[in-house]
């Protein structure tokens, strides 16, 4: 458990309070919400629906509708930028809520947050369609992605490309060869070549092909080059006319069409077959599975720290679920990504996380380490959930009595007391805080705070 | 109970180039429900297990098959000997006097008293503009099985017996929650005392804890009353809790079927072995192979030749129905990719009729290829043989049929011929 | 069991008011259209409140039939032959309103059964009716109810009837569009698993269920049916020249037009007014069965 504590927080949640504000009354979607998310890991968020669980995917990515009121709390990126501070100074305000204003600041978020969505903060939605536009070709959309968020990156890797010599490639490919990957980035910076490093790893990387065939892609990059409508496209991107009519869309013509190159790398990186195909291809033309994973590479195209799995799989069957699943395992394996995976579905999570969140009624139950929260849960509810799921090898399931409760006007105290068979009378009084039983391992439940 | 027979269901899909094309949601089906037992049919997303529970109560009329309807045990099986015999005459005897198809009007209205369905949204399953009491008294009345005051209060009871204080007869479905409504949906279901009741997805919209409680409830029915479930789902936890007997179903066909601990404890369709090693498990860091299958479940307009499962199946081999197509692709890949080495540039796959012919390559080579590759790469296994001029030659397919692999479980796959 | 959603018997209702009267517009659309009707009730029941003695007949003043303008005696002025316009305006109204009405629901009514029936039968049926419905699309609808009406004779009989011959169509397409959509939900496959006959499936599942919207376009229509109406009456429709009704008044003062607009004016304004309000409350009562307006 050391470990964990070691680990650099990549993002922080304090206090957050959310609710939104409709015709029927004000839902108190997140009620004080405090957690952790650290480099590498994968952080399970369960719950049922109108825990919050979702709320607090898109409150962090600042997604959040216009009848939403932050209330109070800090969404910390790194430790410093606070995500929801515009909201929240509106928010906590003492006055009537006007969603109007909210809409306001909300697009001022927007317009900050762009930078910050796609470098480090990505989210993928449950329903892949929905995320996808349906009239553009896919590999559109992943060029489009890059190109709002680091247009720059495009245009260094269609230069770089552009300049290399035959002998540059073979200096490379040696370098590559005889002293590694570091080796390889250094040596590109040293001949200004930046850029051509992720195209020559993209290829060194793969698995499915030989290492000859690897070396004859990697030499013949020099014969992909820029024709003259791109490079005019390029050049006036530098001089900075992008935003001059006509001129501008030749800039992004040039760019867009070397995001394609850019996509057709990442779809091969996720494992899609003919890729080259397939970026030219619409979403309807994709399977459920396949969509999901042109959504995971819109995602992951410009190397976020942090992303955000809203339901991923649920709308997907179980044999596509369990290769969306190994995607995403394999995905934190290859890179020191950290992954909110929000899911109602346990066992699911069980597969993928490091960490397990449990939501009740817009509130942390219980969090803590996979293996703890599945082996030895704390919290009454957590217990009872597990008890609930129907597995492959349970005779008798034991069912939650009761519903969530509804969140216009939640119970005083602890919000399970009402369903909760240990409850006792202060659970009615007082909200139970967060204890911790051992490293890591949290529970909001008086029983616990009792023994300890 | 009841028993459906090479049921067939085809929906045309006009235009296009193609003209008339016809989807085979569900293609030779054949199944049998004894009479209390439960029956749960699994199958992912377009696998035609809605469209087979459907027509189990003819909510959609069969395109080709039989159903039998409470025709006594002897007598299905004997049907089902006369269909493999092709005797027609006597097929045709037992068919004309427990045939469901073959029910019109006010006989299949009276029919409809016996079975009923619950349905897998609650909240589209019930008319917004009528009361609860009378979304439960609708199977009464239309069926004329009960009437007036007798129908008021046996689904005032029923409201109580699926847990609901009567007074909830007097709302409308807006004012109740998920759980709350697929309660009153399994009173409609149950208002007729049905004896078959066809239950589609009926907790998959609904949240893990209240999931429980409506299987629970199920249950209880069921041991209470004895009453003849089908179950469809693609929820395989839900099977096992709930089930007898499992039915598996892939692209409109049936692959497996048996008794539940032995379908999802020794599956025996390769089929039926990924589906279930593909469910997640809350069991973390447990050590287990899964086998994640390649790909995606065929287009059922133009589903694979010989066994539809043949493509992604990590256990296909030489008879499975493999075409040059699909045997060229993957020898086009290896040569592009893996064996790049051995090949080099010049070489052309070009699939032909039953053949695929490998132009720039040695015979030799190839077959060391196919040698090797076989054991990952199952569509190798079609190669015949490669002749001299590189010619590789595709064996000969056979369409699988439901094979008795026991005496309580068959299996639609060559490997259990 | 479960306490989730207890929420009062009628909250769907108070929610529904709250939605209307959110828009502002919709509202003041309300309040001109409940002042027609509560006028048009005053003159059926007790004209005398406004102190009309017939409502049935315009008041001829030969004495002085010239069109006066506005005065306070005359707060519209007067048209030919004398008549205050004012008064005239007001029980006028009723006719039109009364008329309109009758019309309005009247092919609703119709134009619902033909829709579900061709909806939900389908097949030749549907083609059936549907090309029927067609042809009386093809013809202006002007000139379709000209024609009728002048095939059944002058009367208000039978330019109810031609009205309501052009209009049910229009509600003959759109419920069946909406019956397109509603016979494919859960619940029409539920009620037929429980061996509801097609007449139930249509009447007591799919009707109640079209009537929202379909109230809706009958309101947003009513204003459309009265200018037609009107118009019908103003090029000389109308059979017993007594007879107060909107464009016929405006008719009477047409020969005056230059000299005294207001003769014109006036009862158009009434109409047009009538118009606008029932389009605005009809933006509103859309709000109201629109999901998205309602979260």
């Amino acid at each position: 458990m050391e470990r964990v504590k070691e680990r650099a927080k990549v993002l922080e949640i304090k206090d957050l309070r959310v609710s939104f504000h409709t015709r029927r009354g004000v839902f108190k979607a997140l009620r004080g919400v405090d957690l952790e998310l650290y480099k590498g890991e994968v952080l399970g968020l369960a719950g049922e629906s109108g825990s919050g669980k979702s709320t607090l995917g898109l409150a962090i990515m600042g997604l959040l509708p216009r009848n939403a009121r932050v209330e109070s709390g800090e969404v910390l990126l790194d430790g410093s930028k606070d995500v929801l501070k515009r909201l929240r100074d509106y928010g906590s305000r003492d006055v009537k809520f006007d969603p109007r204003k909210n809409e306001k600041l909300i697009k001022r978020l927007n317009k900050e947050l762009r930078e910050v969505r796609g470098r480090a903060l990505a989210m993928v939605f449950q329903e892949p369609l929905t995320s996808l536009n349906p009239v553009l070709q896919v590999g559109y959309q992943i060029a489009e992605a890059v190109y709002y968020h680091d247009p720059m990156r495009l245009v260094r890797r269609a230069i770089s490309r552009n300049r290399c010599t035959q002998a540059d490639l073979r200096d490379l490919m040696t370098t590559l060869k005889t002293k590694g990957e570091e080796a390889l980035i250094e040596e590109v910076e040293k001949r200004n070549l930046r850029g051509l490093e992720e195209q020559i790893l993209s290829i060194w990387r793969r698995q499915d092909i030989h290492e000859a065939k690897k070396e004859k892609l990697i030499l013949s990059l020099d014969k992909h080059k820029l024709d003259s409508k791109d490079r005019l496209g390029i050049s006036i991107y530098l001089r900075g006319l992008q935003r001059v009519p006509v001129l501008g869309r030749l800039a992004k013509d040039a760019l867009i069409k070397e995001g394609y190159r850019l996509a057709v790398e990442i779809l091969t990186y996720l494992g899609i077959p003919h890729p080259e195909k397939v970026v030219r291809m619409y979403p309807h033309e994709l399977s459920g599975g396949m969509r999901q994973r042109v959504v995971i590479g819109i995602a992951i195209v410009n190397n976020p720290e942090i992303v955000i799995m809203d339901e991923p799989t649920s709308a997907l069957d179980v044999t596509i679920q369990a290769q969306i699943l190994e995607l995403v395992s394999s995905l934190k394996a290859s890179s020191n990504r950290s992954f909110i995976f929000i899911s109602h579905d346990l066992s699911v999570l069980a597969e993928v996380s490091d960490r397990i969140a449990i939501m009740y009624a817009g509130k942390i139950a219980e969090v803590g380490p996979v293996k703890v929260i599945f082996e030895e849960p704390q919290h009454p509810y957590t217990k009872m959930l597990m008890d609930a799921i129907p597995t492959m090898d349970k005779t008798e399931l034991k069912a939650i009595p009761g519903s969530v409760p509804d969140m216009r006007s939640p119970p005083k105290g602890c919000s399970f007391s009402n369903r909760c068979p240990f409850v006792m009378p202060k659970c009615k009084e007082m909200e139970p805080p967060m204890v911790e039983v051992s490293e890591g391992h949290k529970v909001a439940c008086f029983l616990v705070g009792e023994r300890k | 109970m009841i028993g459906a027979f090479n049921l067939k269901k085809y929906f045309p899909v006009r235009g296009g180039v193609v003209g008339t094309q016809y989807l085979k949601a569900v293609d030779n089906v054949t199944l049998t429900v004894r009479r209390g037992e439960v029956v749960g049919v699994v199958g992912e997303s377009g696998s035609g297990k809605s469209t087979l529970g459907r027509m189990l109560i003819r909510l959609l009329e069969p395109t080709g098959g039989e159903i039998l309807f409470d025709a006594p045990e002897e007598e299905m099986v004997k049907y089902r000997e006369a269909l493999e015999s092709g005797d027609k005459e006597s097929a045709e005897m037992i068919s004309r006097k427990y045939s469901l198809l073959r029910k019109k009007g006010s006989e299949l209205r009276k029919l409809r008293t016996r079975m009923s369905m619950v349905f897998q949204d609650p909240y589209s399953s019930l008319d917004p503009r009528f009361r609860i009491l009378d979304v439960i008294m609708e199977p009464m009345i239309s069926t004329g099985y009960l009437r007036g005051e007798e129908a008021r209060k046996k689904a005032l009871d029923l409201l109580e017996e699926v847990g609901l204080p009567r007074a909830f007869g007097n709302r409308y479905p807006h004012e109740l929650s998920g759980g709350q409504r697929q309660r009153v949906a399994i009173a409609r279901a149950l208002s007729t005392d049905p004896e078959l009741v066809i239950l589609d997805e009926p907790t998959s919209a609904l949240d893990v804890s209240v999931q429980a409680q409506i299987l629970n409830l199920l249950k209880e029915f069921r041991r209470r009353k004895n009453i003849t479930m089908v179950l469809i789902t693609h929820n395989i936890a839900v099977v096992s809790y709930m089930a007898d007997r499992v039915a598996v179903m892939y692209s409109g066909r049936l692959m497996e079927i048996g008794d539940k601990d032995d379908v999802l404890t020794r599956p025996k369709h390769p089929y039926t072995m990924a589906l279930i090693s593909s469910v997640p498990r809350p069991r973390p860091g447990e050590a287990r192979k899964r086998i994640v299958l390649k790909g995606d479940p065929p287009n059922l307009l133009s589903p694979p030749r010989g066994c539809v499962f043949h493509p992604r199946c990590p256990m296909a081999f030489h008879e499975c129905g493999w075409t040059a197509e699909e045997v060229a692709e993957d020898i086009n890949y290896l040569v592009q990719g893996k064996y790049y080495n051995v090949f080099g540039d010049n070489v052309k796959v070009i699939p032909l009729q039953d053949k695929v012919k490998v132009e720039g390559a040695n015979p030799e080579s190839i077959k060391k290829v196919l040698e090797v590759e076989r054991e990952n790469i199952r569509s190798l296994t079609a190669v015949k043989e490669v002749t001299e001029d590189s010619l590789l030659i595709i064996h000969a397919f056979q369409e699988p049929k439901l094979y008795k692999e026991s005496e309580r479980r068959s299996v639609s796959c060559l490997l259990y011929r | 069991m479960e306490e989730r959603t207890e929420e009062g018997k009628y909250s769907n209702l108070i929610l529904s008011l709250k939605v209307f009267f959110s828009n502002r517009t919709a509202v003041a659309g309300m309040v001109i259209f409940l002042a027609y009707v509560v006028d048009a009730l005053i003159m059926q029941f007790d004209p005398r409140l406004l102190g009309v003695t017939n409502p049935n007949q315009f008041t001829y003043n030969f004495v002085n039939p010239v069109p006066q303008p506005p005065s306070s005696q005359y707060p519209l002025g007067t048209t030919y032959p004398g008549i205050n316009l004012l008064q005239a305006i007001l029980e006028a109204i009723r006719v039109d309103l009364g008329y309109s009405m009758l019309i309005v629901v009247g092919g609703a009514v119709i134009g619902a059964v033909v829709g579900i029936l061709a909806a939900y039968v389908g097949g030749y049926l549907d083609e059936l009716l549907m090309r029927f419905t067609d042809i009386f699309f093809s013809v202006p609808y002007l000139v379709l109810a000209i024609a009728v009406g002048f095939a059944l004779g002058r009367s208000f009989t039978s330019m109810v009837i031609a009205l309501i011959i052009v209009w049910w169509p229009i509600y003959a397409r759109y419920t069946r569009s909406l019956t397109l959509s509603i016979k494919e939900s859960v619940f029409v496959e539920a009620a037929k698993a429980a061996g509801a006959s097609m007449v139930r499936i249509m009447f007591k599942h799919i009707l109640p269920n079209t009537l929202p919207p379909v109230v809706v376009q009958i309101s947003l229509d009513l204003g459309s049916v009265v200018g037609v109406f009107a118009t019908l009456a103003f090029i000389g429709f109308i059979p017993n020249a007594n007879t107060p009704e909107l464009g016929y008044l405006a008719s009477l003062g047409l020969n005056y037009v230059q000299s005294a607009p207001w003769t014109v004016i006036f009862p158009g304004l009434a109409i047009t007014l009538f118009a606008l309000s029932v389009n605005l409350m009809g933006d509103g009562l859309r709000d109201v069965i629109d999901p998205r307006r309602r979260s």
